[in-house]
């Protein structure tokens, strides 16, 4: 109990003098983090649209040679940035670059090429994400959509990326956290993340144990948010679990009715439906045996 | 043989009885020695035949001999082999021709309704209209009513496919599909996937669409349906057209010994 007391006062110290340079970090972290996974996102879309548009048997040779060239160097993108470490992929860029252009290139900062790095690591791992999410929507629908004349461009934007973009959403919200924590390795080239700050502080402290108490704090609460954040997205995105009943006036019908024999209604709706439409079905009587009195 | 004298004395692929006098230039549909293969198996074999306006043609047949990969050719959603599909005349496989402007002409329904399910019922019913026919919103909007009105969806225009029963969903198929004011209709067992206290719901749907001279090509298991409502039956087998006539002929007095055992199965059951 008193380690507990003592580890909290420490941590208190800790927070008053240096709460700004740990907050500093988080900052930093989080803006890495969001910005490079909102990036990767984009170039994972792109990327697994492209790595799913069919070839028809309508299309000239050239179309059909240029889409598989371009599938293909997508492919080595992907295995290559999801088969390194993203270390390695940090020291390659910033010191890469500048090599093979004999230093005409060279960063200037540290956050674009971290922003860089973190974004074509996510990228990779998006595009496979988004390729399987296209593929998962139930191919049915693509056809629903091909037999009333919709053309690939139409199909994708109106039916299946809606679906498949919700249906990796969980993948957005594990690579945002995992890029979160895995940022850190960024101190290669000298950027200053939140697990960086640990390291200066405790180089000036010698007080690891609390130190490292309040980076576990400090991530935490950044990933929990994250995931509540994604968890209240996701569940906009899926509207409402019920729906209202539209009461119908007949006569306001354009052309008539065909005769149906709706049978299943009763035992198939919930108590709010059946209640709906026997107040729908009560109003119209009223208003029939209203006009007949009069 | 019983079954070659179908295809003779129609020497364009015309069929005899019902479409006579009508000759296959004034078709909407012509299919031409059309064959499919998958790999090295045929599953069509030289099919002919025409469909006119207001024509409802039924297309009967065991599992398997072919009748869903001929609907989806002649809708292009599969590529034929070889031979032709005229639509008014004009091949539909030629290089120029756009087959998603094609395929707005041809509606489809299918087995699995196939509704998008990020879409509401309404919806559903007006995405087609103004991204493929460019319809206003507004126009759109009153065309889906109409329809939705008519299959007797109306109440559950903000309803999500997944919220409704299987016949309910096969009607705003068929009011999305009505909703693009096709020429054609392709059915491909619109009620099979239903539980049979659902399948009156759909029939009487396509009974009325018939009534009102719509041209539809209905692949179907239900024979009573097919002997009331289609003007033309077409019976398939084993990929190829066994016998074709009215009804009355196919039902009443079928002349090849495939389609008598066929029926006699079926009416067993
Ligand atoms: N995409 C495909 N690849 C390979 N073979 C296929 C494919 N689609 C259909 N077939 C084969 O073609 C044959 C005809 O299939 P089809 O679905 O047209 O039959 P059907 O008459 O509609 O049968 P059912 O009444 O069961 O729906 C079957 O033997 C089937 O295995
Ligand atoms: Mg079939």
């Amino acid at each position: 109990m008193e380690q507990f007391v003592k580890l909290g006062s420490d941590m208190a110290s800790l927070w008053s003098k240096y709460g700004g340079t740990y907050m500093g970090g988080i900052w930093r972290t989080l803006i890495l983090a969001s910005v490079g996974t909102a990036i990767g996102c984009l170039i994972g879309f792109l990327c697994g649209i492209v790595q799913t548009i069919p070839v028809s048997r309508n299309d000239s040779v050239v179309k059909k040679v240029i889409l598989k060239i371009v599938q293909v160097i997508l492919r080595i993108y992907v295995e290559v940035f999801r088969g390194t470490p993203m270390i390695l992929q940090a020291v390659f860029i910033f010191y890469g670059l500048p090599y093979f252009t004999n230093n005409s290139i060279q960063f200037e900062g540290k956050w674009l090429v971290s922003i860089l790095v973190v974004s074509i690591n996510t990228g990779a791992y998006m595009t496979e994400s988004m390729r399987g999410g296209i593929i998962s929507v139930d191919p049915g629908q693509t056809e629903g959509a091909m037999a009333i004349g919709m053309t690939h461009f139409q199909t994708m934007t109106s039916v299946v990326l809606p679906q498949a973009i919700r249906n990796i959403m969980p993948q957005i919200g594990n690579n945002f956290i995992i890029n979160v924590k895995d940022t850190s390795v960024m101190f290669i080239i000298g950027f200053t993340d939140f697990f960086a700050v640990h390291k200066s502080v405790v180089g000036a402290t010698f007080t690891y144990f609390p130190s490292a108490a309040i980076e576990m704090i400090g991530y935490l609460t950044m990933t929990l948010l994250a995931s509540w954040l994604l968890r209240f997205l996701e569940k906009r995105m899926d509207g409402k679990s019920d729906y209202e009943l539209v009461a119908v006036d007949q006569l306001t019908l354009p052309a008539g009715v065909y005769h149906v024999n709706a049978k299943k209604s009763e035992k198939d709706m919930n108590p709010d439906e059946r209640a709906a439409l026997q107040k729908d079905a009560q109003s119209r009587i009223e208003d029939r045996s209203g006009k007949e009195a009069r | 043989m019983a079954d070659q004298n179908v295809q003779a004395g129609s020497p364009s692929g015309q069929m005899d009885g019902q479409t006579s006098g009508r000759t296959a230039a004034d078709a909407i549909i012509s299919v031409r020695h059309l064959s499919k293969s998958f790999g090295k198996h045929e599953v069509l074999k030289d099919i002919d035949f025409n469909v006119f306006k207001g024509d409802v043609t039924t297309v009967i047949g065991a599992s398997g001999s072919g009748k869903s990969t001929l609907l989806r050719c002649i809708n292009l959603l599969e590529t034929p082999s070889s031979g032709q599909i005229l639509y008014h005349g004009q091949d539909v496989m030629g290089r120029h021709v756009d087959a998603a402007g094609y395929r707005s002409h041809v509606g489809m329904v299918f087995q699995s309704f196939n509704l998008f399910y990020n879409k509401n019922v309404l919806d559903n019913c007006m995405v087609g209209q103004i991204r493929v026919l460019k319809r206003s919103k507004q126009q759109a909007y009153e065309e889906a009513i109409k329809y939705l009105g008519k299959v007797g969806m109306l109440p559950y225009v903000k309803a999500k496919p997944r919220q409704l029963s299987g016949g309910q969903k096969q009607r705003v198929a068929i009011a999305r599909a009505l909703a693009m004011n096709p020429e054609v209709l392709l059915f491909d067992e619109p009620t099979s996937a239903l539980d049979p206290e659902m399948v009156g719901e759909v029939l009487d749907v396509m009974s009325a669409l018939a009534k009102e001279g719509m041209t539809m090509i209905v692949v179907t298991h239900e024979m009573a349906f097919a002997r009331q409502v289609s003007t033309q039956v077409v019976y398939m087998n084993d990929g190829v057209i066994c016998e074709s006539g009215t009804p009355d002929q196919i039902f009443g007095n079928p002349q090849s010994e495939k389609t008598k055992d066929f029926l006699a199965r079926f009416l067993k059951r």
